[in-house]
């Protein structure tokens, strides 16, 4: 849903690397090569951010919509 | 006992630990792991919220939120004088949050939690607690309170604390010529080549795996990896509340307290 704020296994905090990850990424560079810079040696915790899916980001567009559609409706 | 300082930084401390017993570091982990205390945020009060993550999660979020801890200021909630399930000024730090999307989607991060005590804040500003959409609100008012990581994994000081023993090597310099293969296998890259011999290039970083012994073509390896007896290296890494340094200062007292109270108990039955 969003990124977990700590490593599931080992407990090291990973919720606020997520953001510089994902615009990181998002550039080309290797993947590997920024969890390395992020700090992140173990692979517990860099799984964590490797195989993270912000869903909520697509669950929030249904708010989103909503609320255009309320906008629109008060419109006319 | 020895005690040499191998690397240290604000996060990492990693010691060599000579002349002592293996249940004496297991000790020391066990008491790192489980009995040293830390503040983590262990009750909710949620005042509002329309966002899309129940109550629960972002409780649940909340509370994995490594805080900077203050030992010395506050008392742990069993040990305190006012005896109270609540709490008083010594034993409990409130948090506050009040945060609206008013124009657009937007995150909100650990950084807007207000603590009433500057001195026990987020470790980070920037761990996300949850996004709201445009209107949506969250208002809560939050108690962190010290804890101990046997009850809950949120009150653990560290995200790793191993020991391991002291490896030692013996590569041969006569047999081995023109072959590279325990080189090659190791993991870690402890070995490595000079010139036609094999050299030890990184000996702490061996885990002692024996890769390269199985890897010999050899029937009887030259290369011999064994360990220094009674010498340990002790990694921790802290999440951030407290500085390494301090938690095995802090993990030496309770162990001593620990130690006191059993010979206390053993007096008590002898009479
Ligand atoms: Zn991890
Ligand atoms: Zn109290």
């Amino acid at each position: 849903m969003i990124i977990p704020v700590r490593c599931f296994t080992c407990g090291k905090l990973v919720g606020d690397k997520w953001e510089e990850f994902a615009r990181r990424i998002k550039t080309g560079e290797n993947a590997s090569d920024v969890l390395d810079s992020l700090d992140l040696s173990r692979y517990c915790c860099r799984r964590m951010l490797l195989s993270n899916v912000e869903i909520i980001d697509q669950v929030l567009r249904f708010n989103e919509e909503t609320e255009k559609r309320k906008e629109a409706h008060n419109f006319y | 006992m020895k005690i040499e300082v191998q690397e240290k930084d604000e996060k990492i401390i990693r010691l060599i630990v000579k002349d002592v017993d293996v249940s004496l570091m297991n000790s020391l982990r066990r008491i790192i792991v489980s009995e040293v205390p830390s503040m983590s945020i262990d009750e909710v009060v949620v005042i509002e919220n329309s966002s899309i993550l129940q109550d629960e999660i972002i409780s649940h979020r909340l509370g994995l939120i490594p805080l900077t801890t203050d030992l010395e200021g506050y008392n742990l909630p069993e040990n305190c004088s006012c005896a109270s399930e609540f709490g008083c000024n010594l034993c409990r730090v409130t948090l506050t949050m009040n945060s609206e999307a008013r124009d657009q989607t937007q995150t909100v991060y650990s950084g807007e939690l207000v603590s009433e005590n500057p001195a026990v804040i987020p470790v980070s500003d920037k761990i996300p607690i949850v996004k709201l959409s445009k209107g949506q609100k969250l208002k809560f008012e939050a108690y962190a309170r010290l804890g101990k990581g046997k009850k809950h994994a949120k009150w653990q000081p560290v995200s790793m604390c191993t020991y391991k023993y002291y490896p030692k090597i013996e590569v041969p310099s006569k047999e081995c010529k023109d072959c590279s293969k325990c080189v090659d296998i190791c993991p870690k890259r402890v070995l490595g080549m000079k010139g036609k011999r094999v050299e030890i290039k990184n000996l702490l970083a061996c885990n002692l795996c024996m890769d390269c012994v199985d890897e010999c073509p050899k029937n009887v390896p030259p290369i011999k990896i064994t360990w220094e007896k009674n010498a340990y290296i002790l990694s921790i890494e802290s999440t951030g509340v407290l500085p390494p340094e301090k938690i095995i200062q802090q993990t030496t007292k309770i162990l001593e307290e620990q130690l006191t109270e059993l010979k206390r108990e053993i007096e008590a039955i002898k009479k």
